[in-house]
């Protein structure tokens, strides 16, 4: 009879022998498979750890969840990295954070004014009107689609305290301004670092500059736990916010399956409870369940060392995508990476210029055509959104780029698992496309 | 950020009358945290794919940024101290969670610090990174049962030395008159007495009051200072069950 450990190397073992099996040949024949635009990028380690994990049964957050979060909040320099479920509760959960009674005076209260841009992915906007806040929508740059400086200064009123935006597609919004505007009148920034993992500003990396930062391990991220996200925070008091805000709203700061970790279970004083009453129950905030399982946590403790890695092929296929559509620059504006900034590429936005004699429509259909994928950038304007119809809200300015980015912007992708051969095919198909191949696409509807 | 680590035992010094220091080496660097915070040590071995095995709460009595060194003190009073009395060797290996809690000292008061036993364990680390000329006074009060019982008293030393605004007061339930610590500082006969201290600050009722000790120390001390006229926010307790 084997014992556990030695059951458990053989499962690795064979693990390892069904990742080659399953996975280790990869194919591309252009005229059958896809160009994703992002994906899974593993090998047999994330495989392992998976399967390592689910092997110790613990299921809940565990050893590979303090792993994760350990050397996570080491890459960024940072103090506090929780693990949530995803990069919108990661969102969610910093922004909640912020309305907490512990902060005081400090806490953001309905009715207060949240800096932000209209195009972008709706769960950056959503948790300020979730927590009662009023955002308030500045329009972007085309080429590198983050905020307009002037117009984020412009936004700041005196209802103004906090400033949520995302580095979007990788690209750094401009964070000199934002620091000095939160400096001078004492607000708070939360960078949704969600596209962005690994990009630079002045040579610091993102996600390190806002009281909170959040990332997502969705698939199409820099890397990946299937679902996943952080928060990050150097502030340990909004750390300890942000999990009670993670955990059902608890007080208590035991992690699953432990008891009585603060010494004080059953001697406090909490509101109008009872004197000692079970501090495990006892509920600071209106939280939620947003937690992950050691599973995922595994898989991300797999996918982390090979980050840098991910993030340079990254920005190999961005320069080739580069290459390849110069030529078609009077049609195309190509993306383009602000001062100070060294993006951790997200994607290859692309938005067609209103003289170029065909639509956006027309050029995604054609790609998907010939099995490249695209994608929109995210929402477009996010106001044109039947979910954002009617929610109490300020526009500074005009909205006009951020509705040329609803009708004329995609991207394409620039993951990892993007190579030279799906590349060639990339320019085969733009190249064809410029010189008129525009077969004409059927429209099917339903009868 | 919370992490948990096997620790081999470095050293144990045996105070007298069932009072320890322990000294631990984590296998791998510590996390950072703040002067006051408090770790969990566990005897039983942890295996890190399941459950966090029967621990109890004892005061980071290191500073921060020591690497993998940390420092702990306790006094033998229940089960679990004595399990520690009988098992704890050199070179054996405990498990450690850390860090946690939030008796730390914040804020530009003054600041009174009123040790009893084991108890200046939550306030050594804060005494080791005091900066020579904060602005703030700090007057640390300290009792135990004996002289000898009285720990810290080289650290206590030296940062009188080198912090401008720093007293301390040593007291010794069994103290003889002219009764000094091995630094040569003379110690009071008698229990902690809070009057000693009020009388060394120019502003008593506008410090900040930290306390940690066995809970019948926190209770009688906290009981005193609220009789003083002090309101409760002023008044930290370092308190476990």
């Amino acid at each position: 009879m084997s014992s556990a450990e030695e059951l458990r190397a053989q499962i690795d073992a064979l693990v390892r022998r069904y990742y080659a099996a399953r996975f280790g040949e990869r194919s591309f024949e252009p005229d059958r498979d896809l160009v994703h635009y992002a994906g899974r990028v593993f090998d047999s380690r994330e495989l392992s750890l998976l399967v390592d994990a689910s092997l110790d049964f613990y299921l809940t957050a565990n050893r590979y969840s303090e792993q994760f979060e350990t050397e996570f909040a080491a890459y960024l320099g940072a103090d506090e990295a929780l693990l949530v479920n995803s990069g919108s509760s990661a969102n969610l959960v910093s922004m909640t954070a912020l309305t907490s009674s512990r902060l005081g005076s400090r806490r953001l209260r309905p009715g207060d004014e949240v800096v932000t841009v209209a195009a972008g992915f709706p769960t950056t906007v959503a948790p300020i009107v979730q927590n009662q806040l009023v955002p308030v929508f500045v329009d972007v740059n085309l080429g590198d689609y983050t905020a307009i400086p002037e117009r984020v200064r412009d936004a700041v009123g005196p209802k103004t305290r906090a400033v949520m935006m995302a580095h979007t597609l990788g690209v750094p919004f401009d964070l000199d301004v934002v620091g000095e505007l939160a400096r001078e009148h004492d607000l708070w920034v939360v960078e949704d670092n969600c596209d962005a993992l690994g990009s630079r500003f002045r040579g610091r990396l993102t996600g390190t500059f806002g009281h909170l930062s959040t990332s997502s391990f969705y698939p199409a991220h820099h890397i990946t736990m299937g679902e996943g996200g952080c928060v990050v925070t150097s502030d340990r008091e909004l750390a300890r916010i942000a999990r009670s805000v993670r955990d059902w709203g608890r007080d208590c700061y035991c992690a699953g399956g432990e008891n009585n970790t603060c010494g004080t279970r059953f001697s406090q004083q909490f509101g109008t409870l009872p004197r000692g009453f079970d501090h495990k129950y006892v509920y600071s905030h209106l939280g939620y369940n947003l937690k992950a399982t050691d599973m995922q946590a595994a898989i991300g403790c797999a996918q982390l060392p090979k980050l840098e890695g991910f993030v340079a092929a990254r920005r190999r296929n961005f320069a080739r995508l580069t290459e390849i559509l110069q030529p078609y620059a009077d049609r195309l504006l190509l993306p383009s990476a602000p001062a100070h900034s060294e993006p951790s590429w997200f994607g290859f936005a692309i938005t067609v210029r209103a003289s170029a004699g065909f639509s956006r429509d027309d050029l995604v259909r054609y790609l998907e055509s010939r099995r490249i994928e695209t994608r929109a950038l995210f929402a477009g304007n996010l106001l044109r959104h039947p979910a954002f119809d009617g929610i109490p809200h300020r526009v500074v300015g005009d909205l006009s780029n951020s509705d040329v980015i609803t009708t004329s912007t995609f991207f394409l992708g620039v993951f990892p698992g993007i190579e030279t051969r799906h590349l060639d095919h990339i320019a085969d198909a733009f190249a064809a496309f410029m010189k008129g191949d525009r077969p004409t696409l059927r429209v099917t509807r339903p009868a | 950020m919370t992490r948990k680590l096997a620790c081999r035992v470095d050293s144990i010094a045996a105070h007298g009358e069932r009072v320890y220091t322990v000294r631990l080496r984590a296998e791998r660097p510590l996390p950072s945290f703040r002067a006051g915070q408090f770790l969990h040590l566990a005897l039983d071995p942890y295996d890190p794919s399941g459950f966090w095995p029967d621990s109890r709460a004892f005061s980071i009595a290191s500073a921060s940024g020591h690497d993998t060194a940390l420092e702990l003190c306790y006094s033998v009073k229940g089960r679990f101290t004595s399990r520690m009395e009988r098992e704890l060797a050199v070179g054996g290996t405990v498990w450690v969670k850390l860090p946690y809690g939030d008796f730390v000292i914040e804020g530009q008061d003054d600041v009174v610090l009123l040790a009893g036993g084991t108890g200046i364990s939550a306030f050594t680390a804060y005494l080791e990174q005091l900066p020579p000329h904060a602005s703030s006074s700090v007057v640390l009060a300290y009792g135990a049962r004996a002289a000898s019982l009285l720990l810290y008293t080289d650290l206590i030393r030296r940062t009188a030395l080198h912090a401008r605004r720093f007293q301390a007061l040593f007291f010794a339930e069994s103290a003889e008159p002219g009764d000094r610590t091995s630094d040569g500082a003379p110690i009071e006969s008698g229990r902690l007495n809070v009057n000693a201290v009020w009388q060394r600050l120019p502003r008593p009722r506008e410090a900040a009051y930290y306390i940690s000790g066995p809970p019948a120390m926190l209770e009688a001390v906290s009981a005193e200072l609220r009789a003083m006229g002090l309101a409760a926010e002023a008044i930290h307790t370092d308190a476990w069950e």
